[in-house]
């Protein structure tokens, strides 16, 4: 087990609309190691959703090398790509993306249901560590916002993932429960030792992460 | 966590799922409660038909012919009648030949009235349908031949008139339309019955009383002949057609003014016809379960959109296809699983209304299994097309979805 845990060579995404070809991503080169915590940071526009589907495994780069725990992950099939996902990263959107028919036990436990093995007795450790022991039955309207994102949170670290992807985090709470929402992150990565991504266009949210990466016009401009 | 366990989380799924919309789960399924209780029902008419044309000829063997009149024969009426019998009865074919003259008419005896069918006819009736006495005798050719005003009843007619089925009823006299008749014996109950008349509900009488006392031109005529043997059956019938025309003085080119046919051929015909409306109205269910199929895709098209956002998140979080794709194929299996319980259910509500209106209807176990099987496979036939849109949806696009 390297120290890298993932890394994007010459990465580039470009549509073809009609006889025009439109590069979104020109060529980017990142590396992460484990244990970092990283923000993503670039106005609208610039790409940035882009390069969260390439390292979210939920789209392939028209070119370039994607390694993710030393596997090539760049030229795999739809199928394969789902087992990745499932396994290796943790998912925590800026609108919680809870399914809103399940319980919130129901919630955290997909992942290891797709995985093959439910995890009950994890789902509630993880849930007791969110502070939502009681909510196990509740669904997720009968939440607040940041009880949400908790739940979201237990469900993206279900099956212990190398890294977490955080696309806007706090983007859909008040400032104070964001705030909660970022101390949390933080510790998962500071006592943990949790990988994370994290997207966001807010610069002092931006100021927790060890790192930041801007980006501009498919470009990393600053780091 | 194995196969089973997994199918059995999925089926929990789309069973929730379909709860959450409880009054638009059973519309969707409406098509299919009534295209598998359309199978089950048709089914049982079927039966019932089939069984009814047994018992109406059990008491007929093959070598009965049956001579009728149409109603018209080019604008002109019949020249059937009695006086046919006796020519037909001297064919060298023949063993025998009876007339029947039938009606209903209306019944009495001491305050009980009832609506039933007499039949004329001669004492020659008793052996060519088979008829057993449990008291008293039948009429004799003397009272046909002196219009006597005598009856032998039917097991249900003693039933209806004397409150039982085996009651004491020689000596007794009773009102037959307008006129007194004594009744001089008492048939076994058969659940038959001689052509179109069933012997249970009628009452016997001479051929010449009846005409008299009773029905008159209004009574319709018909005859029934015995071969003497089954292979002379084709011979008879020839013969019979012959020495009718010659008798109704027809000439050659113009229609005959009666039907001849023998048993056989009339037991395999309405066996057809029976056969053929069963597989007309079996075809009508079909048709219903093809429109309850394409109602179950509609709305699972409608569901898939409605929850692209709930497909991305789960194909974000990891879920390969197929638990898409079965996850909403199961809950079109459901629908039309469920839609089939209920027109299981409700076929014996049907099946009771039916027997209560005195329609012949038999359950058979078999039409369960074919209503169960056409209904599942349209189920699962409509349902593939949605769940592989589901399945095959991209996670970013879906996930953008609002």
């Amino acid at each position: 087990m390297t120290n890298t845990l993932l890394s994007l060579k010459n990465i580039i995404k470009s549509y073809q609309i009609k006889s025009e070809t439109y590069e979104i991503l020109k060529g980017l080169d990142i590396e992460i190691k484990r244990g970092d915590f990283v923000a993503i940071m670039g106005p609208s526009g610039s790409g940035k959703s882009t390069l969260l589907n390439i390292i979210g495994c939920l789209d392939s780069p028209t070119s370039g090398l994607y390694t993710l725990e030393d596997k090539n992950v760049s030229g795999l099939s739809e199928r394969e790509l789902a087992v990745i996902r499932n396994t290796y990263i943790g998912f925590i959107f800026q609108n919680f993306n809870l399914i809103p028919s399940l319980s919130v036990i129901d919630n955290v436990l997909l992942p290891s249901f797709y995985l093959g093995k439910e995890d009950h007795k994890r789902a509630e450790e993880l849930l007791s560590s969110m502070g939502l022991a009681e909510r196990l039955s509740f669904k997720p309207n009968e939440l607040s916002g940041g009880q949400k994102q908790r739940v979201a949170i237990a469900r993206a670290l279900m099956n212990d993932p190398s890294f977490l992807l955080a696309d806007e985090p706090t983007g859909a709470l008040d400032s104070k429960t964001g705030k909660e929402i970022m101390e949390l992150i933080v510790d998962l990565n500071k006592k943990e030792g949790k990988t994370i991504l994290m997207v966001t266009h807010d610069p002092i949210i931006a100021e927790r992460a060890h790192r930041i990466i801007r980006l501009q016009d498919g470009k990393i401009v600053h780091e | 966590m194995n196969n089973i366990t997994v199918v059995r989380k999925l089926l929990k799924l789309s069973w929730n799922a379909l709860m959450a919309n409880p009054l638009r789960s059973f519309l969707t399924t409406l098509g299919i409660i009534i295209g598998s209780l359309t199978i089950i029902i048709v089914v049982a008419l079927g039966e019932g038909a089939k069984k009814d044309i047994e018992q109406q000829y059990s008491s007929m063997s093959v070598t009965t012919i049956l001579i009728n009149a149409p109603s018209t024969v080019d604008g002109a009426a019949s020249k059937l009648s009695y006086a046919d019998v006796e020519p037909i009865k001297q064919l060298p074919s023949i063993a025998t030949a009876i007339p029947q003259l039938s009606g209903r008419v209306q019944m009495q005896y001491s305050g009980q009235s009832s609506n039933l069918s007499v039949l004329g006819t001669t004492p020659d009736i008793q052996q060519l349908a088979n008829l057993i006495l449990v008291k008293g005798r039948f009429f004799t050719t003397e009272e046909n031949d002196h219009h006597i005003k005598v009856a032998v009843i039917g097991a249900t007619v003693a039933e209806e008139l004397f409150g039982d089925r085996y009651a004491d009823v020689v000596g007794k006299t009773i009102m037959v339309g307008k006129k007194e008749f004594e009744v001089i014996g008492l048939l076994e109950y058969k659940g038959g019955s001689v052509g179109p008349t069933t012997i249970d509900d009628s009452i016997f009488t001479p051929y010449s009383s009846a005409y008299r006392y009773i029905l008159g031109i209004n009574g319709r005529f018909n005859m029934n002949a015995q071969a003497n043997d089954v292979k002379l059956i084709n011979q008879a019938v020839d013969e019979i057609s012959k020495s009718l025309r010659e008798t109704h003085s027809l000439k050659p080119g113009m229609n005959d003014d009666f039907r001849v046919r023998d048993m056989g051929t009339t037991v395999s015909a309405a066996v057809n016809s029976s056969r053929t409306m069963s597989v007309l109205l079996a075809s009508v269910g079909i048709v219903v379960l093809l429109v309850g199929g394409i109602g179950i895709m509609n709305i699972m098209y409608v569901t898939v959109t409605e929850r692209t956002k709930e497909i991305g998140i789960r194909k974000a979080i990891g879920a390969q296809s197929e638990y898409i794709l079965f996850q909403f194929l199961f809950e079109a299996f459901i629908l039309s699983l469920v839609g089939f319980f209920i027109g299981c259910i409700l076929s014996f509500g049907v099946f009771f209304l039916l027997k209560k209106f005195e329609v012949s209807v038999i359950l058979v176990w078999w039409s369960y299994l074919l209503s169960f099987f056409t209904t599942v496979s349209i189920g699962i036939f409509f349902g593939w097309y949605p769940a592989q849109k589901a399945a095959s949806l991209n996670p970013i696009d879906a996930l953008r979805y609002e």
